[in-house]
């Protein structure tokens, strides 16, 4: 566990995630406290990362339940193999026989079958899904639930049962009761808002973009080789882009994409036409091209006068960007 | 503490933040984890219990400012001003308390308990002694800044500052006794004068930081309720501003709330064909089953909207709330008039929704210089746009009905609604002017099947909610 919220900001870092003194706080509160945490925030901002860099940081395995419309208790918790009980059944055909031999009518053989219940309805023939997995782990895990505003109400009402007591009844193999807490993370978009009991369960963490500086620090570190300069100016031009009315607002991921492309592309600086190019790194509608385009113009014109207008500008500005 | 978070939680309530029990509790436990003296990791473990919905953090971090920052910082900061005056650095300053200690202990045995600490700089205690005079003078009770001075005579009062006056002035008399150099008791007598007076501002301070709590808490909530409640027509800029907002906050909640009813409708027919393939790994042996799912039909909505100047403001709320809502119908079309008729669907399928608004408003689409003639624009959507109308469509007019004295033809109001499932008419205006003057509300009402005065934002969604679940 964490000492203190210095060592998790510590742990954190050297898993190449840069956590905000309010991201740690809430990390060491929710490891401390055993309470889940609700990690909201436009997409792109690293909610999913900060439940693998936690796994990592703490040697703990993560494991990882994917929401989605229409998700149920089946494929979250667990399912019975009937495939592998019919198989037995058949296998053991003669064995089952010799069970019921010398039985005396029906209500006694299917009380001797009632006996061997326990063997068909085991745990050999439940297929834990990660709900279970993580309940019934051996070693204290990580449990990520992604994008739970996916999922739809009876799936909230179901994961809330789980997140108060942390057991499952199973009608067959009765109670399971979790023999270590995990620490439970889940992400959501907003697309949807949960229901309160959800969320008075839960702590509450809002990611938001990040500020100049502390994108910068990302990309120095996520991108070690980018120039200095393409990394300055590229954060820039994001964080313009982030003020923008767009329809989807490039996260840090797409800044991180965007350095990267162009770093592999040997570019120094904005100021040159695969640029243009490579804007789909981080816009991805049609309509937000074009005000990307408008606002990178707008950039390097600024760029350009700022720095005198030494260079003659004419065709290489028409040509930059059409 | 505990009692601090309590009050907190009921600040952020009074500011529409619904904190709850459990929540509080929460705050409890998280805050002695991190404990206070970090006041970054206290906001954070407050903000992280307390605050759920991201819309409510700018009014916590505003509310924590206040809360927090309040008494503790005040005094800090008188004590530094004092500190600058004599123009001491941090070691020589503490030296210098020190020595006053010294004095102190040989000179000040009659001196009261607040004289003692506010001497020696001692600001814990000095801030439970301020509070506690608070208590007794009431001032959680102020309420405007003309009453601030009358409470701060009464916290001077709790606090007896007189008494504290007095034995300042006698200990001052007594430093010219006492064996110190002459700079030692300049510099004495310097402090003892300023730190009365940083008393003095400290007790007025913290009144007036009380006020602006009180006022903060006020100022939100009573401007909502009133937006909400004021008429459409009686809007200012500002107001219009934040009505759109409203507006739009409130048609997400309704999403929220529709989508979810949606979901639990009934389960339709067993689908023997779907039980099938999903048992194909059992050989077929129905363990799960599956049912048809019954396919809830949208609504589908025509908007005839009147863009008169009379109730231009509340055409464009109705407008603008009903585009919000367009996920939850099938096909919405709208058909804004004054005297012509024209429609505006491809504007908001298309653009933004304000520049839809504005587009329809201005006068491109039709002369919205007119007199308004209801019984003209009904007749031309009659002979132009009545296929628009079928039997699953409602049919929402807005307009206050005031024909100019034109000829009201109702019998198209008739035939429309005789085709659509429903006719729903908004009226702007009061209930108890309908039917008065050229308002032929009393005919077409007859053929409407819900009459609805729609003259605010609470009314507006009392009538939406109702027309959205069906």
């Amino acid at each position: 566990m964490f000492s203190s919220i210095e060592d998790v900001i510590e742990r954190f870092a050297k898993n190449n995630y840069i956590a905000s003194r309010r991201i740690a706080t809430v990390i060491y509160l929710a490891a401390s406290l055993k309470k889940p945490v609700l990690v909201e925030g436009p997409a792109g901002v690293g909610k999913t990362d900060l439940a693998k860099v936690l796994s990592t940081s703490l040697g703990l395995e993560m494991i990882r339940l994917q929401c989605y419309e229409g998700l149920d208790e089946g494929k979250a918790l667990y399912e019975w193999e009937y495939a592998k009980q019919l198989l037995y059944t058949q296998i053991l055909k003669d064995k089952i026989s010799e069970v019921l031999t010398g039985a005396k009518g029906l209500k006694e053989a299917v009380d001797r079958i009632a006996k061997e219940d326990e063997v068909f309805f085991s745990e050999r023939f439940v297929l834990p899904r990660p709900l279970l997995k993580a309940i019934s782990s051996e070693k204290q895990c990580v449990l990520l639930i992604d994008e739970i505003d996916k999922s739809d109400s009876e799936f909230e009402a179901f994961l809330l049962e789980l997140l108060s007591d942390f057991q499952i009844s199973v009608p067959e193999l009765g109670t399971l009761k979790a023999k270590h807490i995990p620490l439970v993370i889940l992400t959501s978009n907003n697309a949807r808002e949960m229901s309160d009991a959800l969320k008075r369960r839960c702590l509450h963490l809002y990611i938001d973009f990040p500020s100049r500086e502390q994108e910068l620090e990302i990309v120095k570190l996520k991108v070690p080789d980018a120039a200095k300069k393409l990394a300055d100016e590229v954060v820039t031009v994001v964080q313009s882009l982030r003020k923008l009315d767009l329809k989807k607002t490039p996260g840090i991921s797409e800044t991180l994409d965007w350095v990267k492309a162009l770093t592999l592309l040997n570019v120094e600086s904005l100021d040159q036409e695969l640029v243009n190019e490579t804007l789909d790194t981080i816009v991805k509608y049609e309509g937000d091209v074009r005000k990307a385009q408008e606002e990178l113009k707008d950039y390097v014109r600024r760029v350009r006068a700022r720095r005198g207008g030494t260079e003659t500008t004419g065709s290489s500005d028409k040509d930059l960007l059409n | 503490m505990q009692e601090k978070l309590v009050e907190f939680a009921k600040l952020l309530r009074e500011n529409g933040v619904r904190v709850s029990l459990a929540e509080t509790l929460d705050a409890f436990s998280a805050s002695e984890i991190t404990g206070l003296s970090e006041r970054d990791s206290f906001r954070a473990a407050l903000r992280a219990t307390m605050i759920k919905r991201s819309s409510e953090l700018p009014v916590f971090e505003e509310l924590f400012d206040v809360y927090f920052s309040g008494l503790g910082e005040i005094i800090k900061q008188a004590s530094k001003a004092v500190q600058d005056a004599l123009s001491m650095s941090d070691q020589e300053f503490q030296k210098f308390l020190d020595r006053i200690e010294e004095m102190l202990k040989k000179e000040g045995k009659n001196l009261s308990e607040l004289a003692k600490q506010l001497l020696q700089n001692n600001s814990g205690a000095m801030e439970k002694k301020l509070r506690e005079a608070a208590r007794a003078a009431r001032l959680k009770g102020i309420e405007r800044t003309i009453e601030e001075n009358y409470f701060a005579r009464a916290l001077a009062r709790e606090l007896g500052l007189d008494k504290i006056e007095a034995e300042i002035k006698e200990l001052r008399e007594q430093l010219e006794k006492m064996d110190l150099g002459t700079e030692m008791k300049a510099r004495m007598e310097e402090y003892l004068e300023r730190r009365l007076k940083a008393l003095e501002d400290i007790i007025r301070r913290y009144v007036r930081m009380e006020r602006e709590k009180r006022d903060i808490r006020q100022r939100e909530d009573q401007k909502m309720n009133q937006i909400a409640e004021k008429s459409f027509y009686y809007l200012s800029e500002d107001e219009l501003k934040k009505m759109q907002e409203a507006v739009q906050k409130l048609a997400l909640r309704l999403k929220n709330v529709i989508s979810v009813r949606r979901k639990h409708s009934k389960k339709g027919r067993f689908d023997i064909k779907k039980t099938l393939r999903k048992n194909m790994d059992c050989g077929g042996v129905p363990f799960k089953l599956r049912f048809e799912e019954r396919k809830k039909e949208k609504p589908q909505v025509v908007i005839l909207c009147d863009v008169s100047d009379s109730v231009r403001n509340a055409s464009r709320f109705m407008l603008q709330f009903v585009y919000s809502l367009q996920d939850l119908y099938s096909r919405v079309r709208s058909f804004i008039f004054v005297s012509e008729i024209g429609e505006v669907t491809e504007h908001f399928r298309t653009g933004d929704i304000k520049d839809a608004l504005d587009v329809a408003l201005k006068g491109d689409i039709i002369n919205v210089y007119a007199h308004s003639n209801f019984g003209y624009a009904f007749r031309s959507f009659v002979s132009d746009h009545i296929g628009a109308i079928n039997k699953r469509t409602t049919v929402i007019v807005l307009g206050d009905a005031r024909n100019n004295y034109n000829l009201p033809h109702d019998w198209c109001l008739r035939e429309i609604h005789q085709r659509a499932k429903r006719v729903i008419w908004l009226n702007p205006e009061s209930r108890n002017t309908w039917g008065f003057g050229d308002s032929e509300m009393d005919k077409y009402q007859l053929h409407c099947d819900m009459v609805e005065e729609c003259r605010n934002l609470n009314q507006l969604y009392r009538v939406v909610d109702r027309l959205v679940v069906r």
